[in-house]
């Protein structure tokens, strides 16, 4: 099966600082990778040149084997990309947002329509779908987040820390969200800080130390010989790449 | 719908929802000038009626100083008081007497052996209450020295006409709102430039820096768009809410003088528009605002939040306010030089437009001028707003701009 999100070895240079270094990594259909890192080890960019946000410096990404280099709008029609804050027009409400993305994604009249239903009712949108999305909590904004990222049904998920500014309650929908979308065969790229998260929810994880990635595998096999992912992680983020 | 509609309609539905921005945009403008004119008549009338019913005492220096002025009635609400020179020079400064009159000893007979007196009337112009006893006296002396005249002229039996052989009469055949179109033509450049500018400031930092801020900016980024389409929506976006605020304000300002403008007081002058001069006004608003817009945006793209956008704000509102305060200026005026200078050449339209002085040269050049430095703009707009630098970096600085140039 071909991966639905590819890196291949990307590398991004700000100035001096290399921020990005030979990165690669893959993401299946039906399934979810954890790219795990402290902060500043490289993670937004690479989710970044990624979305075709950023050139990379070298290397190159495909969506759903489509360049994001040479066809990048092609390639994120594929893409559904939930960046670290929710990104919601705060003037708007969780309605109008999801029909804009979604005619931006070139869909339009009743497919709009009957979509926009499912994500309401996917997400349970329902009770505040028409409110404006600066009346909303923190939870009930990231929920219309991800409604507005995947209305037009993506293959690919590319979700920036999700569940970082939420309770443990709202943190668990978002999981089951993720659990539900990895069902009906999306590939979910997902980066959190939360290895308890990356642990039960992940099927791969990659960890990225300034840059480079420095592991690579199953939480098992990330974990190793170690008590517990976190004490892999930290140890992993402080040496050099083991797995 | 294509993206840029789409985005469009994104941007302007956000816009329209700012309501604090439309207020202060759009309905501040048609409430604030009408009623702006209308205290400010109101109040000058008022402080010019209080002035005059003020009781007002004017020193006399001297028997003769007093001889001569009692030669005509004594003003209403005024009283002369007899005081020494050093004396009345005091109250003067502590402003208990608001004017002195002194004559010279001998002034009577040299007024009678047919020679001239200096009578002098001392004031303090910084004082309200000693230029309005200024201008109590004064009709007061040329009546006194009037009465004189027709005494010695009649000793002579001369005509009056003897001392004046030639009497000038000036007859103003301009129109009758003269006075009112030259004080909109004063006004109007600055005030519309003013507001086109704050207008598409505000809209500019909001749509890019605001965005940046919010995170809204690349959540629109990883749509299926291309940043150009996304740039040409906000350009619509900050031109149409530019030319927006300065319509309300055309209106407002058209509408006030159209009811007529308090001058000095005194006269209420209306000043109407002509369909042709409105047009006018409003056609070179458009590629005004286009030029500002394309600025404002290629400055306001280098910012990464709002208060970094309005810094770099400040030049963008000096570089279009300056040549609005030029226009003001006399002799200033929209010539085949000043045509070609953008920004300039607007304001001088606008002043030419309502004074009824524009030809069809003057306002070809200053389209031609305004619409290329609009081209150079909305480049430079483009151009920052496809950097990744700017994008996604710092904000603006000379290290950092070197640094893009030199990647470029």
């Amino acid at each position: 099966m071909k991966p639905a999100i590819e890196v291949h070895q990307i590398s991004r240079r700000f100035g001096d600082l290399l921020a990005v270094d030979q990165v690669s990594f893959s993401v299946k259909p039906g399934e979810v990778v954890g790219l795990l890192g402290p902060n500043g080890a490289g993670k937004t960019t690479a989710l970044r040149v990624l979305a075709g946000l950023l050139t990379p410096s070298a290397g190159h990404a495909k969506i759903n084997d489509i360049s994001v280099e040479d066809r990048p709008t092609e390639a994120r029609m594929h893409l559904g990309f939930l960046t670290s804050s929710t990104g919601l027009y705060e003037r708007m409400t969780g309605r109008e947002q999801l029909e804009i993305f979604g005619e931006l994604h070139e869909m339009q009249g009743a497919a709009l329509k009957r979509r926009i239903d499912e994500v309401i009712d996917e997400l349970e949108l329902g009770s505040f779908i028409d409110r404006r999305c600066g009346a909303l909590s923190s939870g009930q904004k990231q929920r219309v987040s991800i409604g507005r990222a995947v209305v037009h049904d993506p293959l690919a998920y590319v979700l920036d820390e999700p569940t970082s500014t939420l309770d443990p309650v709202a943190a668990q929908d978002i999981l089951e969200l993720v659990r539900r979308a990895q069902a009906r065969g999306k590939a979910v790229l997902f980066s959190t800080h939360r290895l308890d998260e990356a642990e039960t929810l992940c099927d791969r994880i990659v960890v990225i130390r300034k840059g480079r990635v420095v592991a690579e595998g199953t939480p098992m096999q990330v974990k190793a010989e170690h008590p517990s992912l976190t004490a892999a992680f930290l140890k992993l983020v402080s040496l050099e790449r083991v797995a | 719908m294509s993206p840029f509609r789409i985005l469009l309609h994104k941007e302007l539905l956000d816009v329209v929802r700012d309501r604090r921005t439309l207020l202060m945009n759009l309905g501040l403008p048609v409430v604030l000038y009408p009623l702006l004119f209308l205290s400010m008549g109101i109040m000058v009338v008022a402080g010019t009626e209080r002035l005059k019913n003020t009781e007002l005492v004017v020193g006399t220096v001297g028997p003769e100083a007093v001889e001569l002025i009692k030669l005509r009635p004594t003003p209403p609400k005024t009283t002369y008081k007899a005081y020494s020179l050093e004396e009345a020079t005091a109250e003067l400064a502590l402003q208990t007497l608001a004017a002195v009159v002194t004559a010279p000893e001998g002034a009577r007979d040299a007024i009678a052996e047919g020679k001239q007196a200096v009578v002098t009337v001392m004031y303090a112009k910084r004082f309200d209450k000693s230029r309005e006893a200024l201008d109590r006296l004064r009709p007061v002396l040329e009546s006194v020295n009037v009465q004189m005249l027709q005494k010695r002229l009649e000793e002579k039996s001369l005509d009056p006409s003897f001392i004046l052989p030639m009497k000038t009469d000036p007859v103003d055949v301009d129109l009758k709102d003269g006075l009112g179109r030259l004080m909109a033509a004063s006004l109007l450049p600055m005030l519309l430039l003013t507001t086109l500018l704050t207008g598409a400031v505000q809209a500019a930092v909001d749509t890019t820096a605001g965005e940046k801020e919010r995170g809204t900016f690349e959540t629109l980024l990883v749509a299926p768009v291309r940043p150009t389409q996304v740039m040409l929506a906000k350009y619509a976006t900050v031109t149409i809410v530019a030319i927006a605020t300065a319509l309300a304000n055309l209106a407002a300002t058209g509408l006030t003088f159209g009811f007529g403008v308090m001058i000095a007081g005194k006269a209420v002058i209306p000043v109407q528009f002509s369909a042709g001069q409105i047009a006018l006004m409003v056609l070179c608003m458009v590629p005004t605002a286009t030029l500002v817009s394309g600025l404002a945006l290629a400055l306001a793209s280098t910012a990464q939040t709002q208060r970094q956008g309005q810094s770099l704000m400040v030049p963008v509102l000096l570089m279009g306010m300056a040549p609005a305060m030029v226009a003001q200026m006399p002799g200033i005026e929209l010539n085949w030089v000043t045509a070609l200078i953008p920004v300039l050449n607007v304001a001088l339209l606008v002043k030419a437009t309502i004074l009824d002085t524009v030809s069809v040269l003057e306002v070809g050049l200053t389209l031609v001028s305004v619409l290329t430095c609009s081209v150079l703009a909305f480049q430079a707009a483009a151009l920052t707003f496809n950097s990744e630098t700017f994008r996604f970096g710092g904000t603006l600085s000379s290290g950092r701009l070197s640094g893009w140039w030199r990647r470029r």
